[in-house]
């Protein structure tokens, strides 16, 4: 019965659902093996704190099967190339929808790029040419993201990049990934030596919930410069699985159906702010 | 005797035609045999010695005459100086200095050790190296300097009586990732610095300094605006092909050429003549070449530059686009020779880490010769010398989507910081050369949230002509003629000879090798006649001076740097150190780390035969 699966799954979408649903209780002995990066706070933690941990976990649950991590000490983005596609665990949480390298599972949320200040600041940016944001000294932000590429439309990257490389100090970038720590950067907002702080709202929104300063964090403004393509800043998340994994694909998109409510609650205590699924 | 009489007519003949110089001292005091009064020994920066009482027939009887530990155990590049009764000693970070007395060389008459920020430490790339000391030798009120670099971005002017600090300013600022690691080169009464870091995104520029204030007399950038990198109005006139005005900002993307490297910290030259300081500018930043289209001028570049106003005569980009990271910031040897077609010129030939070894009319800027300084040099086919441009080699490219195997040079270079020597006799250059090849391999990695990382992994390894099983095989030293392009003989070294070369009248080149030999080898024929072993690696080049009549050979001993940067920083991953750690895996086996000076004479004769020196005695 196992063993045909998937061939009949193809041929007959009537009996996929008879499969999909008989999934849970048959693989019920069997755990998810998640794959996961103990340095990736707060997505991802050795202490399995990152709420990406927790969404995992909740969705494991919701197939009927324990949750299983597999660790590696480097940071996530190597999970798909060295986890992953060595078969060594079968799903990445907290991928873009449209990675070329895995198939891509229905998002289970969606939320965008926004800047963190101090309330006291009292700062209200609404486009990229805001004198405010332009009149910014040092703003922390990653490296080869979207508010990098839009600093770099907006002629502010140059004076700026130093002040990034000193938030890793001065590491070089060519062999080795070099993550800017997002708890880091809000604590250079909150003591003052970032004028602010631009990355993923998920990434950010656990330390600005924590910070003793009190801190303010909004979506950034859409790109309408004009010039050149437009800069996403708003983005889907997904469970990545191997490409021919369909069968495994179709099993979370089930389970995260199910799970959302658990995951609205894991977001809502991580305090992400959010948007509708699929929506600008 | 015939040589030497030949090598007086010469010397002659130039102060005819430069009448400017007699106020500068150092001219005369570099002409002396008791003295090494600058890195390179003379403005002319061959690292030559006229002496001869150490020569081909003596040089086995060579032996320890004294030594000193300077304390610190780092990669210990550059050689010390000697003016009159004092050896003057510099270390890697925490960049310490000691004048020792060469009468009694177990004395330290005086010590600096600066405070600064363990900060630099995290910045500099490769290892915590300095490479040397500058000497001024005092004028009316103004007693004699000595200069140094701190990694955290000073230059310092410490008395050179007593090592009272005289002033300290700030050149490099390590907040925005710039450190010091290059020595200060004093011309009149200017000291000359420039700066490090390209790695991270700093613009590059050289800086002079009025030595008995430290007030900045000029600054010129390697990027930008003209009137910020002192084009002057006669800039390239001799070679407009090479490229003239608004280069700095229009070979770069938008405004990319305010973080694009190209800085300096290398070795300088002067012709009093020309009245140019010659030096290379070194990458460009980031080292990703896709995200910097263009050619990125003028990193890269041989420059001649006015002393008095820092302004640019002729500039010529080696490697116009870098994609390998052939920083060009390689020693300037200067030369009077005459060219192919009889004529005598003024050179200066350069032996490049992209492989290359450049001679110029260092006049002119007119590009004389560019041979390779080994056959399996690969990323380029030849150097146009009409158009002065790089005929490239595809297939070494490092663009994104192809996996370049067996690129050669590696990018640590054929070349590297090593100060070589020119023997103006023989008229022969004596370089210490890296055989190190490497595969360059680009990877992209997506990320959420549309972020994603460009890296590339180095592999580096024993060039064709080494043993690549053994990893050994990495390093060359060679006999070059700049203008029949010919190399008189050239011998296979287990490692890299990094430091460079020191050249003598008794027909002699001695150098350091990195498992912890000095050698010295016939000049004429590349005969080995003498070798010691060290306590540690050696990546700096030797120097001699005579005092009481005895002749002295001194090397700084004290592995690390970039080659042994596994070995300082106790590395094992083979990609570490941008590849270095896996060249230099087996370096280890042959050395571990030190750092002191070594120096020896004929029979170890020295300040110590008289066995009362230095003995307690009561009063």
């Amino acid at each position: 019965m196992k063993t045909s699966a998937k061939s009949v799954s193809v041929l007959l979408p009537t009996v996929l659902c008879a499969t999909l649903i008989a999934l849970p209780a048959l693989a019920a002995a069997e755990p998810l093996r998640i794959c996961a990066s103990k340095i990736e706070a707060p997505f991802s933690y050795a202490d399995g704190s990152g709420f990406e941990n927790k969404i995992a976990t909740a969705v494991a649950e919701a197939m009927g099967r324990k949750a299983e991590f597999v660790w590696t000490d480097r940071a996530a983005i190597y999970l798909v190339r060295d986890l992953l596609d060595k078969n060594e665990c079968d799903v990445v949480v907290g991928l873009d929808p449209d990675d070329p390298r895995v198939l891509t599972t229905r998002p289970y949320y969606r939320s965008g790029y926004a800047i963190v200040t101090r309330a006291e600041q009292n700062v209200d940016i609404d486009s990229w040419s805001d004198p405010e944001l332009m009149g910014m000294k040092q703003v922390a932000m990653g490296f080869a993201s979207a508010p990098e590429a839009m600093f770099k439309k907006i002629g502010k990257y140059e004076d700026n990049v130093n002040y990034i490389y000193e938030l890793v100090e001065f590491k070089s970038r060519r062999n080795q990934y070099i993550r800017v720590d997002p708890g880091l950067m809000v604590n250079q907002v909150a003591t003052g030596k970032a004028d602010a702080a631009i990355a993923f709202a998920p990434e950010l929104a656990r330390y600005v919930r924590d910070s003793v300063v009190p801190l303010e964090i909004s979506f950034v403004p859409p790109d309408q410069t004009g010039s050149g393509e437009p800069i996403p800043f708003v983005y889907d998340q997904t469970m990545g699985v191997r490409k021919d994994d369909t069968e495994l694909r179709d099993a979370l998109n089930v389970a995260i159906e199910k799970a959302m409510p658990k995951i609205r609650t894991i977001l809502e205590q991580e305090a992400v702010p959010t948007l509708p699924v699929g929506q600008s | 005797m015939k040589s030497i009489r030949l090598t007086a007519a010469i010397a002659a003949a130039l102060f005819l035609a430069t009448p400017a110089v007699a106020n500068d001292k150092l001219v005369e005091l570099a002409k002396s045999e008791a003295n090494w009064v600058m890195p390179g020994n003379n403005y002319d920066a061959n690292n030559y010695s006229k002496a001869t009482q150490i020569n081909t027939r003596n040089v086995k009887d060579l032996r320890p005459a004294w030594t000193f530990s300077t304390g610190v155990l780092n990669g210990h590049e550059g050689t010390p100086l000697v003016v009159g009764d004092r050896m003057y000693i510099h270390s890697p970070f925490p960049n310490n200095t000691f004048a020792l007395d060469l009468n009694d060389p177990t004395r330290i008459v005086w010590q600096h050790k600066p405070r600064q920020s363990a900060a630099a430490r995290a910045v500099a790339c490769c290892d915590v190296v300095n490479r040397g000391l500058a000497y001024w030798p005092g004028e009316g009120n103004t007693p004699a300097l000595i200069f140094k670099t701190l990694l955290d971005g000073h230059i310092v002017a410490m008395r050179a009586d007593n090592g009272e600090e005289y002033w300290k300013m700030e050149n490099s600022d390590i907040r925005v990732g710039s450190t010091l690691t290059i020595a200060p080169f004093v011309v009149k009464d200017l000291v000359i610095v420039g700066s490090s870091g390209a790695e991270l995104g700093v613009r590059g520029y050289v800086t002079a300094y009025d030595v008995k204030t430290g007030e900045q007399k000029w600054r010129a950038y390697a990027t930008g605006p003209d009137e910020q990198m002192l084009i002057g109005q006669d800039f390239n006139e001799h070679n407009p092909h090479y490229g003239r005005f608004g280069l700095g900002q229009k070979t770069w993307e938008g405004d990319a050429w305010k973080i694009g490297g190209g800085t300096n910290w290398g070795w300088y030259a002067f012709d009093p003549g020309t009245n140019m300081i010659y030096f290379g500018s070194g990458n460009p930043a980031p080292w990703n070449e896709t995200m910097r289209p263009g050619d990125n001028k003028w990193t890269m570049t041989i420059w001649g530059r006015d002393v008095d106003t820092g302004e640019a005569k002729f500039g010529y980009q080696k490697t116009p686009h870098d994609e390998w990271d052939y920083a060009g910031v390689n020693v300037m040897m200067l030369s009077e020779q005459k060219d192919k077609d009889g004529k005598m010129r003024k050179l200066l030939t350069h032996p490049d880490r992209n492989g290359i070894v450049y001679t110029l009319d260092r006049e002119t800027g007119d590009l004389v010769s560019a041979d390779k300084l080994d056959d399996t040099v690969n990323w380029v086919k030849h150097v146009d010398l009409k158009t002065g441009l790089p005929v490239r080699d595809p297939e070494f490219a490092t663009r994104m989507n192809h996996n370049a195997r067996d690129i050669c040079p590696s990018a640590m270079g054929y070349h590297n910081q090593g100060h070589d020597s020119y023997d103006p006799e023989k008229q022969l250059f004596f370089m210490g050369i890296n055989h190190i090849c490497m595969d360059w391999e680009p990877f992209m990695l997506p990320y959420r949230a549309g972020q994603f990382f460009v890296g590339a992994t180095l592999n580096m390894y024993p060039g064709p002509k080494g043993d690549r099983q053994k990893y050994e095989g990495l390093g060359q030293i060679k006999a070059y003629n700049a203008i029949t392009g010919e190399y008189k003989w050239e011998f296979m070294e287990r490692f890299a000879v990094w430091g460079g070369t020191l050249a003598t009248a008794g027909d002699l080149v001695f150098y350091g090798t990195l498992d912890g030999f000095i050698k010295a080898r016939n000049s004429n024929t590349g005969e080995l006649l003498w070798k010691f072993s060290l306590p540690s690696g050696a990546i700096g080049h030797p120097m001699t001076y005579t005092h009481n009549d005895t002749q002295y050979v001194a090397i700084f001993y004290g592995v690390g740097g970039w080659p042994g940067i596994g070995l300082v920083q106790d590395l094992s991953d083979p990609t570490a150190g941008l590849g270095a750690v896996g060249a230099f895996k087996e370096l280890q086996h042959y050395t571990q780390m030190g750092g002191g000076v070594m120096v020896f004479s004929l029979g170890g004769k020295g300040p110590y035969d008289n066995l009362n020196k230095g003995e307690y005695a009561s009063n």
